[in-house]
């Protein structure tokens, strides 16, 4: 691998030269090593080798950004060029910040070279398993990847950050199949930082592989009711992902759209609801060091006892906006989970949908959501009747946070965030 | 631009093996203002060099950040590597790809740049005229956003090309609140294929868009909830063009029908009404290029249209040269990559439903109790093919006439149901094509399709 540092130095060298008073810049280079497997045969592999080079620079309170992936002389001054013709092109702005010194610091995580063997090794086991247990799953696709990166973040304040990270990735989209008949796709992905352990015991696939063969059969449903809304680690991220987005992220709170503008430190959830940004939560593999803006990343509160405790913004929003900025930028969730076992949760649940994955319209900027049950199974009298499908349901995110009914003990880990299964009442279940 | 350093490479392929070697740079401007605030004023340029080799079934590949002959000299070796360390664990013995014929694809068009004052001065001046004109929207963003994607080809079967696909556009997003203060939003994308320069001139030329969204904007202000149920609607605007590629598109790829796809027992089968006829163009159509023109493929097929649904029989599906061989038919040049270091898989062009005989107010008039659909802002497929949109303005129909304008919501359906539910076909074809498909990479895609009169699941409150 090439010396970052004079990489780095000849940016700062162009950029100071080129009367960047303010910048940050970061050089990394990433080797990845890939299988694929399609329709349950290995198909490809693939060894990829990237360079980064990626600057934001300020001139007069006005932003520029430029990125490549060459670090020849050339390409450097030109793309040092490149970022200070945007900055000067810009709007002026005396919001645009970037973090004081920190301490500067090297981060090392996972496994930074790859095992190949145990690698293909491992991926040739998971095959096995899913083939013996779950002989009616289909594999459509599936990668088995190593990444290797490493980086070096600069600015002009003084602080560097070196990071060395490794970590292997599994992404398998399969489906219930057996002769003619076929489910819903099903998709996984899980990040892990050593291979010490079979594919199949990551995460939630035993379960996923289950129900996809479960939901080769499934019963009618018709009619429109309320009823309980059972979302499963996977779908609840999807929906944290959408209440970030629309509730607390620099978009909503710059377009000043966020229903809860004015609840910080206010009641937005049920009080038995907390959710942390938690980037060293040891479930959550090579998590953020250091945030978009350059400073040290930290765990904190987003929902506390069901208080907003936080806005996910940038230095930039948070100096527009007056709101404290983000302790870190990457959404690494993490839930507390309840007092329940998913089996009572289903045994108290009088009629509802188990959501397997939520296929819907970007929801309103308000929260009102709508979109299909994929993946699903119907509740009733406390019993999984069926799996069905062509069936829709629709709520607002926020008023689905004061209607919990209970959280799992159970939460499951991706390597990503740390979730249970959630059970909500008053949402709205429709069939054909 | 990029040189072609790959020339005379070739004499550098095994025997034995079918290789592909590309060179490859995407470039990206992006300008975004929010609020009168400048969040992202960015350019990029990503470039490299990449080679794939099949073996007995398996493939190879590699990918440098390096663009010269040395790169491609080593990305071809570690292909090798790569493919044969495959064919030696997993021994499929699947033999060798049929030749395709060969073509030489020259330079199409040039890819321009655009100083980045002109970016922003454009933002800004479009951002100003609705903060002046219509103070009363709660929120208001303005972006550019312009890419486009660069190859040298060479492959094994004597194909080679220099493709260039840029395209630019203006995104318009308005916030407003209804009177109960629930806030609505409408963004409308402006442009298609080409540089900024061909696009657009003058940002006073785009003031009667912003002045046409702000009219719908507040139309769905007064907007209700739909009704949740199984209704008759009209796909209109830029639906049927979401129908043709999220609900009928993806089923029919053929590394999807292989995944399992319900259209895999469909073939030659009746799926949808007569009137229902699907094309996946390549580079022309009706006449004219298509949004986003496809000639040669990142596997070095010269680029034909595929027939999907002919009289509402499914006809054929979109291939690779591998999945071409495995279902007996020619590879029609659907196999694309996004990025250098991306391997092609299979992907749509401009995916169309194409124009029938009925003209739009007719159908709307023959529409007793249901909904007129126009705008969407996202889809998704499934093996199934149960689809769903998002369906972002409407209005419905009550005894044939527009009635109210309805809030955010999503549709629903089994394509292959649903087709079968279409009766009514418009002679207008209307195109979209600034969105990205996802499948493991993102893909710039053209779609369209004429309004459509059928049934589908809503959902409401």
């Amino acid at each position: 691998m090439e010396d970052l540092r004079i990489i780095s130095d000849k940016t700062r060298d162009a950029l100071l030269n080129g009367g960047a008073k303010m910048a940050q810049y970061t050089v990394s280079q990433t080797e990845t090593l890939e299988f694929n497997v399609s329709s349950g045969e290995f198909s490809l592999l693939r060894t990829l080798y990237d360079n980064s080079l990626s600057i934001v620079a300020y001139v007069d309170n006005r932003m520029g950004h430029a990125s490549g992936n060459k670090f020849d002389d050339a390409s450097i001054a030109a793309k040092v060029a490149d970022c200070l013709a945007s900055a000067k092109s810009g709007t002026e702005d005396s919001a645009y910040a970037i973090a004081p010194k920190q301490e500067n610091a090297c981060f090392h995580d996972g496994a930074y070279e790859p095992d190949t063997d145990r690698l293909f090794a491992r991926t040739r086991e998971f095959m096995d398993d899913i083939a013996r247990n779950y002989p009616k799953v289909l594999v459509a696709e599936m990668m088995v990847s190593h990444v290797k990166r490493h980086s070096l973040y600069r600015n002009t304040n003084g602080t560097e950050y070196e990071t060395k990270k490794g970590y292997y990735e599994i992404g398998v989209q399969f489906a219930g199949h057996d002769e003619d008949a076929t489910t819903s796709f099903c998709f996984e992905e899980i990040t892990v930082g050593d291979l010490d352990t079979p594919f199949l015991e990551l995460g939630n696939l035993k379960k996923a592989f289950a129900d996809a063969e479960a939901q080769l059969t499934t019963i009618p449903l018709t009619g429109k009711f309320e009823g309980t809304l059972i979302l499963t680690p996977g779908s609840l991220s999807s929906f944290l992902y959408s209440i970030a987005e629309l509730f607390v992220s620099d978009t909503a709170v710059l377009e000043k759209t966020s229903p809860w503008l004015d609840k910080l430190h206010e009641k937005v959830a049920d009080p038995r609801i907390s959710i942390s940004i938690d980037p060293f939560h040891p479930r959550i593999v090579c998590g953020e060091r250091y945030t978009d803006d350059g400073f040290a990343s930290e765990s904190f509160d987003l929902i506390k006892d069901g208080t907003l405790e936080a806005f996910l913004i940038s230095l930039y929003v948070a100096n527009k906006s007056g709101f404290p900025r983000a302790k870190a930028t990457d959404l690494s969730l993490v839930m507390a989970g309840g007092d329940t076992s998913y089996e009572d949760m289903i045994k108290n649940t009088d009629r509802g949908i188990i959501l397997g994955r939520f296929s819907g319209g970007n929801p309103s900027v308000n929260g009102d959501f709508s979109g299909v049950a994929k993946n699903s199974f119907l509740v009733e009298n406390g019993k999984v009747a069926g799996c069905v499908n062509e069936v829709m349901v629709s709520g607002n995110l926020a008023d689905l946070l004061n209607n919990l009914i209970t959280l799992s003990k159970e939460t499951v880990a991706n390597g990503s965030c740390v979730l249970p299964y959630a059970a909500f009442d008053h949402v709205t279940i429709s069939g054909k | 631009m990029l040189n072609d350093y790959l020339s005379g490479k070739s004499q550098l392929f095994s025997d034995g093996v079918h290789t592909e070697l590309r060179a490859q740079e995407n470039r990206l401007r992006r300008v975004s203002m929010v609020q009168g605030n400048l969040v992202a004023n960015g350019r990029e340029e990503i470039s490299g060099t990449s080679a794939r080799v099949y073996k007995n079934g398996v493939y190879g590949f590699s990918s440098s950040a390096e663009t010269s002959a040395a790169a491609a000299e080593t990305v071809l070796k570690a292909a090798t590597d790569n493919a044969l360390f495959l064919d030696r664990h997993i021994a499929k013995n699947a033999g060798p790809l049929p030749r395709v014929s060969n073509k030489n694809i020259p330079e199409c068009k040039i890819i321009r740049d655009t100083n980045p004052q002109e970016y922003v001065d454009f933002v800004r001046e479009i951002d100003s005229y609705i903060m002046k004109k219509y103070p009363d929207l709660s929120s208001r963003s303005v972006s550019i956003r312009e890419d486009s994607m660069e190859k040298i080809i060479c492959t094994s079967d004597g194909s080679c090309g220099h493709i260039t696909s840029p395209r630019s556009y203006v995104l318009i997003c308005l916030n407003a609140e209804t009177a109960a203060g629930i806030p609505v939003e409408l963004f409308e994308p402006t442009g298609g294929f080409g540089n900024f320069d061909d696009n657009f001139s003058d940002p006073s030329l785009l003031f009667p868009r912003v002045d046409a969204i702000y009219e719908l904007l507040m139309k769905k202000r007064e907007g209700v909830y739909a009704e949740a149920g199984y209704k008759t609607v009209v796909l209109g605007g830029i639906l049927p063009g979401m129908l043709a590629h999220e609900a009928v598109g993806h089923t029919v790829e053929a590394d999807l029908v292989r995944g399992g796809s319900v259209a895999g027992p469909y073939l030659k089968k009746q799926v949808g009404s007569p009137l229902v006829n699907m094309v996946d163009f390549a580079h022309t159509a009706f006449g004219s290029p298509a949004p986003l023109p496809v000639y040669l493929d990142d596997e070095g097929t010269p680029a034909e249209d595929a027939v999907l649904i002919k009289d509402g029989i499914l006809t054929g599906y979109m291939n690779s040269r591998e999945t071409a061989a495995l279902y007996g038919v020619a590879p029609q040049g659907n196999a694309r990559a996004w990025s250098f270091s991306d391997e092609p898989l299979i992907r749509m062009r401009n995916t169309a439903v194409l124009p029938g005989n009925d003209k739009l107010e007719d159908i709307i008039a023959s529409v007793e109790d249901g909904y007129y659909l126009t705008h969407t802002n996202n889809g998704q497929a499934d093996l199934t093919g149960e689809f769903m949109f998002g369906v972002c303005m409407g209005y419905e129909i009550k005894h044939g006439k527009l009635a109210r304008p309805i809030l955010d919501t999503t549709i629903s359906g089994v394509a292959f149901d649903m087709l079968k539910t279409v009766d009514m076909v418009s002679d207008e074809v209307i195109w979209t094509s600034s969105g990205m498909c996802g499948k493991k990479q993102p893909m710039p895609v053209g779609m369209g399709g004429p309004a459509l009169r059928c049934k589908v699941m809503i959902g409401g409150r």
